[in-house]
């Protein structure tokens, strides 16, 4: 004490604040398990559900860092995110890019691509090329007027035109995929016979 | 996962359903030491490799990996990682969706493709000591180092 009293300001500074250092260290010392799953927000900002079933039954977690050990009561607690970080923080910033989807339209009853969507498409070349290793998914689709086998066909034509035109961006990309769903996908719910322009599609995702 | 696709061509679905139980997702990202193990072989993980159903995932100590998968999942794991893909079905004009995995040690960081959304109760992700149900989301699994 005495010595303290002798030493320089400063040096009472430094080990004030090592002695605060510590204890905090101490403090945030993680309580949490070491072993969890931890329900985080998505990239729009929605939060949804996880649930985990371990020995001592089933926790929900249903907002952001709520989280529950693997081992242990089934009791959600709230995860730090300085301990997310130093846990997780390697696997989050492995995430690929995401994948991404452009909606194609056309003419009822055709494979002729609408001028809007025509213009779409060095977008999709922009996109494959800014990625290491592209892949092309290219799924048509048609709205519910004729019958189901005459759209199955369509939905096919559709799909193989865009591929025509993203002769490009198929050059550019590691994998091709061509696939048609015929009516049976569609994207806004109508009876049979039903003309829906949105319906009328073909959607390109690059991933 | 050999029986799902045995399974999958004897109930006659089509072609195409079985074609896409061979490669149901791609390696995006590699960092480190990564390894993809099949039945048969180990190779070397980077950008482009693709995965099959029962395809286990290993990192280095030091590895980091992300994959994309056919419905638009991504998953990303940590250093010191097992992960097994179990279950993958995506043929959504037929209601056939399924994703199941299981991970054995190390960091898994989830982010839910279409399977999750179109069907959720079709998503189970395994760990030692439970199983983890999704609900179209966003999660991190932690497991622990097993001895």
């Amino acid at each position: 004490m005495m010595q303290m009293t002798q030493m320089p300001r400063h040096h009472r500074l430094a080990l004030a604040l090592l002695a605060a250092a510590l204890l905090a260290g101490c403090a945030t010392r993680p309580s949490a398990p070491s072993a969890y799953v931890v329900l985080l927000e998505e990239a729009n900002g929605s939060v949804g559900k996880v649930t985990y079933t371990g020995a001592q039954g089933t926790a929900e977690l249903n907002q952001a860092r709520e989280a529950v050990a693997l081992r242990g009561p089934a009791v959600p607690f709230m995860l730090d995110a300085e301990q997310l970080r130093r846990d997780a923080g390697a696997a989050m910033a492995a995430q690929p890019i995401a994948p991404r989807t452009f909606v194609l339209y056309f003419d009822a009853g055709t494979a002729q691509i609408t001028k809007a969507s025509e213009a779409l498409l060095p977008q999709i070349l922009q996109e494959v090329r800014s990625r290491p290793t592209a892949e092309l998914a290219i799924v048509g689709h048609t709205d519910t007027v004729g019958s189901a086998e005459l759209n199955a066909t369509l939905s096919l034509r559709r799909a193989e035109e865009v591929g025509q035109l993203l002769t490009e961006a198929r050059a550019a990309a590691a994998a091709v995929d061509i696939t048609s769903h015929g009516e049976q996908n569609l994207l806004v719910r109508t009876p049979d016979d039903t003309a829906e322009p949105r319906n009328r599609r073909v959607e390109v995702t690059v991933r | 996962m050999r029986n799902l696709r045995i399974l999958c061509c004897a109930a006659g679905l089509a072609a195409a359903a079985c074609a896409a139980a061979e490669t149901v997702g791609h390696v995006k990202t590699v960092q480190g030491e990564v390894s993809v193990v099949s039945d048969s072989r180990t190779v070397a993980a980077r950008p482009g490799t693709p995965l099959a159903l029962g395809d286990t995932i290993r990192t280095g100590s030091t590895g980091t990996v992300g994959v994309t998968l056919k419905d638009n999942t991504m998953m990303s794991f940590g250093p010191s990682t097992r992960f097994t893909l179990e279950e993958f079905l995506f043929a959504p004009t037929k209601g056939d969706l399924l994703l199941g995995g299981s991970i054995a040690a190390g960091t898994l960081h989830y982010v839910s493709g279409a399977i999750a959304k179109l069907k959720p109760e079709a998503v189970k992700i395994k760990t030692p000591s439970g199983v983890i149900g999704v609900r179209g989301t966003r999660f991190v699994v932690v497991v622990e180092q097993q001895p």
